[in-house]
C-alpha cells in the first residue's frame, strides 16, 4: 500500500563535497550566492504558472534509467515520470492531490460499500489505434492484482472482479475499502492494451517494445543506456499537449546538476533537496517546492532505551528539527509534526491542517526550555537507559545530520548515544530484515506513500504490521485504522484519521522530523508541469511549455 | 616453425581459458559475498518487505541454493551463451552490455589515441632534449598530471570548459562521429591524463636506455645523422617496452572507467557495474566484470604476442 523510494543522496552529497573540495564550481558556487532558505517558512505549491506557447522539443533529466517501463513488474520513480504522461489510469490523482473520475467515467458504490461499479469511457482509444474495452480493464486489474505484481497489496480486499455490462466492470469486497479509489489513480488503475502486452510476451517493458497505453503521449523509442523519448500521440483521444516531443536523459551526481546548470535539459524533478540546494543559485533556472507525503523519521527499533514511549516522546521533545532542516537540507525541508508530508492531504485539507498544528507541542522545531525540562521529566520518570542508544545512519548529508542531532538531543536529555554508519545497500536492509537491524535502536529513517490520503500510512502502526517495530499495541488504535480504512466518506474518515495520528504521534511509534517537498527544478523560459507529488501520477508533461506565448 | 607457433597459441589459448574460468569462480563468489541481500531489492517497495515474500524471492531466483550450485548453473548458462536476465532491468543481460559497451570502448579507444599521441610524443622530446629545460618542463608537467586522480580532473574539466565556457557538452555520449568526439572529449581527456606521465616516462626511460647502447654509440661513432639514429636505432629499439606499457594502460582502462562515466552521465559499462553492485544485481555485475576481466587478459596477450614482433631479442629468447 505504501511504496518507499529509494534515494541517490549519497552520491549526491559525495559529489558536492568534490566541487566544494576542488573549489571549481564554476559560475556559481553550489550552496552559496543564494541566500539559505528559513526551513519553516517554505512556501509549498502543487502547480506552477501556466504555459502559454509551444514547445517542439524538451530535454528532460532523470536521476536514473527506469528499470523496466513495466510498472506492474518494476515500479520506480523514474520510470513512473516518463510513463505518467503516456498511460492513463481508472482515476486521475490532480496537482492538488485530490483525485476524480478518469478513463472510468463514474464509479459507484453498493451493497453497502462492498461493490464497485465502473462505467467506462466509450471514446478512449489505444496508441495502436484499438477502442479500449471493458475487456482491457477488467484484465488490466487482474494483473495489477495477480500476486508478484507491485499493486497486488491493493487489490487484498477484493473478493471478484468481473465484466457486467459491455461498458462496465464491477468489483466487490469483503468489506468497504476507502483505499481502492485511491488506488485506482495510481499505478493499480492503470488500463494497458491487452493484445499489445500480451504480443511484446516476456520482453515488455523492456527496450525496443512499444508502449500499451491510451494516454497524451506515446513511447517512441528506449535507446537502453542513453534516452527514452515520448512524443505526442496521434490522435490522442483527449486535448493535444503543448510540447510535442520528450526526451528523457539521466545522470546523477555533478552530471545532473551540470546538465542542468549549462541548459543540456531544461528540467527535472530533484529527488534530493542537496541537490537542489546546489542549483538554487543559477539565474536561468527557477526552483518549484510543492507539496508530496515525503517525510524523514526516526523509526525506533524493539531493543534498547527506546522501547519505552516515554523515552521516545522526550526524545521527540528534545529534537532540533530546524537544525537538522537547515544544517542537513539547504532549508529545503520543513520541520514537521507527523510522519507523512501535506501531500497526503487529498480531502478535508482545513482540518488535516488544523490537526497538524495541535502536534507541534509533541514535535516542536526547535526544543524549548519548558520542552527540555518536560524531556528531561519523562527520562526521570522512566529510568534513563544505561547503554547508550545506538542511531543508523548512512553517510549521506543529511542522515548524518539527523544522527548527530539525535545523539545531541538524546545527550541534552542524559542519555547517552553512538552512531553506527553502514553503506547504503545495508541501510536498505534496515527497512526488512529484523536480524540486520539487531544492532541498532533507531533508524534514520524517510518514507512516502503513494496514495493521497493519511490513512494510507497510519496502517504502519497496527500490531501486527511488519513496519511495527516498536511493537506498539493498542486495540483502539487497530480499531479506528480499521474503521478508517473501511469507511468511504471522506469527512468521517478524516475525523478518525485526525485521532488515529494523534495516538501514534503521542506514542511516538515513529518520530517525526521533516516534511519533504517535491522540488521541481525547470529552465525559467519553460512553466506549466506540476509541482506536487501528483507528477509521479499525473501527466505533468501535458502542461509543460513555453511561459511567454 | 609453424608447428612451434601453433603450441603456442594453443598454450596461450589454453592458460586464457583457465585465468578466465578461476577469474569467473572468484567473481561469482566475490559478488554473493558483498554485503547485502538482493531479495530485498527483488522483492519491491519497503512494505513488501515479509520475510515470507523475502522468502519466496529467494526461491524464485534460486538465491537460497548453496554458492556451488549457483555458480554451477551460471557457468553452464554463460558457456551456451545466456548471460540471464537481469534482477534489476527485466532485460536480458547480453543486451544491456551490448547497448551500453560502445559508449565504453568508444572511451578506451579515444583515451588511447590520446595518450600514446601525447605519452609517446612528449616522451621522445623529453628523450632528445635530455637535461634541458624541454626534459624538465616534460618530467614535471607529467609528474603533475600523474598526481591528480581521474575524478579530480573531470571535475576541474567540466567546471573549466563545460560549464564555465561552454565549449564541451557536460553529460551523455553524443551520436555520429563529430557528436561522439564532442561528447567524449573532456571525458577520454581526464581518462587518459594520468596515464599520459606513465607513458612519457617509459618512453622517455627506454629511448634514455636504447640510446646508451653500444651500437648507437658505434653509429654515432661513424657519422650517421642523428636524427635517422634516433629514428631507427633509439626509438625502434626502445618500441618493446613503450608498447607493452601502452596496451597495460589500455588493458587497466577498460576497467577503470566507472569514476569518469559517472562524472560525465555517460551509460558505459562502468556505471552499469556500479549500478548493479549497488542493487546487487548479480547476473549484471557477474557479467559485467567476467567481461572487463576478458578484456584485460585478452588485451595483455595480444601485448605478449606482438612483444617479440618488435623486439628481435625477445623473438631470440623465446626460439
Amino acid at each position: 500500500m505504501t511504496t518507499t523510494r529509494r534515494r541517490a543522496a549519497v552520491a549526491v552529497v559525495v559529489a558536492a563535497t568534490l566541487l566544494a573540495a576542488t573549489g571549481c564550481a564554476g559560475a556559481d558556487r553550489p550552496t552559496g550566492g543564494a541566500a539559505p532558505v528559513d526551513a519553516s517558512k517554505l512556501k509549498l505549491d502543487a502547480t506552477t504558472p501556466a504555459a502559454n506557447g509551444p514547445l517542439t522539443k524538451a530535454n528532460w533529466l532523470l536521476e536514473n534509467e527506469p528499470d523496466s517501463l513495466d510498472l506492474d513488474s518494476q515500479g520506480s520513480s523514474s520510470g513512473r515520470i516518463v510513463l505518467t504522461s503516456v498511460c492513463e489510469r481508472l482515476y486521475q490523482l490532480q496537482p492538488d492531490m485530490t483525485t476524480k473520475p478518469f478513463l472510468a467515467k463514474k464509479a459507484v458504490t453498493s451493497d453497502g460499500g462492498r461493490k464497485l461499479t465502473f462505467t467506462l469511457r466509450d471514446d478512449v482509444t489505444f496508441h495502436d489505434g484499438t477502442k479500449m474495452t471493458a475487456d482491457d480493464v477488467l484484465w488490466s486489474l487482474k494483473r495489477h492484482a495477480s500476486k508478484d505484481m507491485e499493486q497486488s497489496d491493493e487489490f487484498e480486499n477484493v473478493t471478484s472482479m468481473k465484466k457486467t455490462a459491455a461498458n462496465q466492470v464491477t468489483v466487490t469486497f469483503e468489506a468497504p475499502d476507502a483505499m481502492f479509489l485511491k488506488a485506482m489513480a495510481g499505478d493499480a488503475g492503470i488500463v494497458w492494451n491487452k493484445a499489445q502486452v500480451a504480443k511484446s510476451g516476456k520482453e515488455f517493458g523492456t527496450p525496443g517494445q512499444p508502449d500499451a497505453c491510451s494516454g497524451p503521449y506515446e513511447l517512441a523509442g528506449w535507446k537502453s543506456g542513453d534516452s527514452i523519448t515520448i512524443r505526442a500521440a496521434k490522435d490522442y483521444w483527449g486535448k493535444q499537449p503543448l510540447t510535442r516531443q520528450i526526451v528523457f536523459h539521466w545522470a546523477t551526481d555533478s552530471a545532473f546538476v551540470n546538465a542542468l546548470k549549462t541548459g543540456a535539459a531544461d528540467g527535472a524533478y530533484a529527488d534530493a533537496p542537496n541537490t537542489a540546494a546546489a542549483l538554487r543559485a543559477d539565474k536561468d533556472l527557477k526552483q518549484y517546492y510543492g507539496p508530496s507525503t515525503a517525510s524523514l523519521v526516526l523509526i525506533p527499533t524493539d531493543r534498547g532505551g527506546l522501547t519505552d514511549p516515554r523515552i521516545r516522546r522526550a526524545l521527540s521533545l528534545a529534537l532540533d528539527r530546524r537544525g537538522i532542516a537547515e544544517s542537513g537540507y539547504g532549508g529545503l525541508v520543513q520541520p514537521w509534526a507527523s510522519p507523512v508530508g501535506s501531500g497526503a492531504w487529498g480531502y478535508e485539507k482545513a482540518e488535516f491542517a488544523a490537526a497538524q498544528k495541535k502536534l507541534d507541542r509533541l514535535a516542536p522545531a526547535s526544543p524549548s526550555d519548558a520542552d527540555l525540562a518536560a524531556a528531561k521529566k519523562l527520562v526521570k520518570a522512566a529510568g534513563a537507559p544505561t547503554d547508550p542508544v545506538v542511531i543508523g545512519a548512512d553517510a549521506s548529508q543529511g542522515r548524518t545530520v539527523i544522527a548527530n542531532a539525535t545523539r545531541a538531543a538524546l545527550q541534552s536529555i542524559g542519555i547517552r548515544a553512538e552512531i553506527k554508519t553502514v553503506p547504503p545497500a545495508e541501510f536498505e536492509e534496515f527497512y526488512s530484515d529484523p536480524t540486520a537491524r539487531a544492532d541498532i535502536d533507531v533508524l534514520a529513517g524517510d518514507w512516502y506513500i503513494s496514495k493521497a490520503d493519511p490513512m494510507g500510512f497510519y496502517d504502519n502502526g497496527l500490531s501486527d504490521s511488519s513496519n511495527n517495530w516498536v511493537h506498539y499495541k493498542s486495540k483502539t488504535y487497530d480499531a479506528q485504522v480499521k474503521q478508517a480504512l473501511s469507511t468511504l466518506d471522506d469527512t468521517k474518515r478524516a475525523a478518525l484519521a485526525v485521532d488515529v495520528q494523534q495516538k501514534f504521534v503521542e506514542s511516538a511509534v515513529w518520530i517525526p522530523l521533516a516534511q519533504v517537498p517535491t522540488i521541481l527544478v525547470l529552465n525559467k523560459k519553460l512553466a506549466g508541469p506540476t509541482a506536487s507529488q501528483a507528477y509521479l501520477y499525473y501527466p505533468w508533461a501535458t502542461q509543460l511549455g513555453v511561459r511567454k506565448g | 616453425m609453424p608447428l612451434a607457433l601453433v603450441t603456442r597459441l594453443a598454450r596461450r589459448i589454453a592458460g586464457l581459458v583457465a585465468t578466465l574460468f578461476a577469474a569467473s569462480f572468484v567473481i561469482f563468489a566475490a559478488v554473493y559475498a558483498a554485503p547485502g541481500d538482493p531479495a530485498v531489492f527483488l522483492a519491491g517497495g519497503r512494505d513488501k518487505l515479509t520475510p515470507e515474500r523475502l522468502a519466496q524471492v529467494r526461491e524464485q531466483y534460486h538465491l537460497d541454493e548453496p554458492l556451488v550450485v549457483q555458480y554451477g548453473r551460471w557457468l553452464w548458462d554463460t558457456v551456451h551463451l545466456d548471460l540471464g536476465r537481469s534482477f534489476k532491468y527485466s532485460d536480458q543481460v547480453a543486451d544491456l552490455i551490448a547497448s551500453r559497451l560502445p559508449s565504453t570502448l568508444e572511451l578506451v579507444a579515444y583515451a588511447t589515441v590520446l595518450y600514446v599521441v601525447f605519452g609517446v610524443g612528449a616522451g621522445i622530446l623529453a628523450a632528445v632534449r635530455r637535461s634541458t629545460w624541454v626534459d624538465s618542463a616534460v618530467v614535471g608537467g607529467t609528474t603533475l598530471a600523474a598526481s591528480v586522480p581521474s575524478f579530480v580532473a573531470a571535475i576541474a574539466l567540466v567546471s573549466l570548459f563545460g560549464v564555465q565556457l561552454g565549449w564541451f557538452p557536460v553529460t551523455g555520449s553524443g551520436s555520429g562521429l563529430a557528436g561522439t568526439l564532442h561528447h567524449l572529449t573532456l571525458p577520454a581527456v581526464s581518462l587518459a591524463l594520468g596515464a599520459l606521465a606513465i607513458i612519457s616516462r617509459v618512453t622517455r626511460q627506454a629511448m634514455a636506455d636504447a640510446a646508451a647502447s653500444d651500437h648507437v654509440e658505434a653509429a654515432r661513432a661513424s657519422g650517421v645523422p642523428e636524427r635517422e639514429i634516433v629514428r631507427r636505432h633509439v626509438l625502434r629499439n626502445a618500441l618493446g617496452p613503450i608498447v607493452t606499457m601502452c596496451g597495460l594502460v589500455m588493458a587497466g582502462m577498460l576497467a577503470g572507467t566507472v569514476v569518469v562515466e559517472t562524472a560525465f552521465g555517460i551509460s558505459g559499462i562502468g556505471s552499469l557495474l556500479v549500478n548493479a553492485i549497488n542493487t546487487h544485481d548479480f547476473p549484471v555485475a557477474q557479467a559485467v566484470l567476467l567481461l572487463m576481466v576478458t578484456g584485460y587478459v585478452v588485451v595483455t596477450t595480444l601485448v605478449d604476442l606482438v612483444h617479440p614482433l618488435l623486439d628481435p631479442r625477445v623473438k631470440e629468447a623465446h626460439a
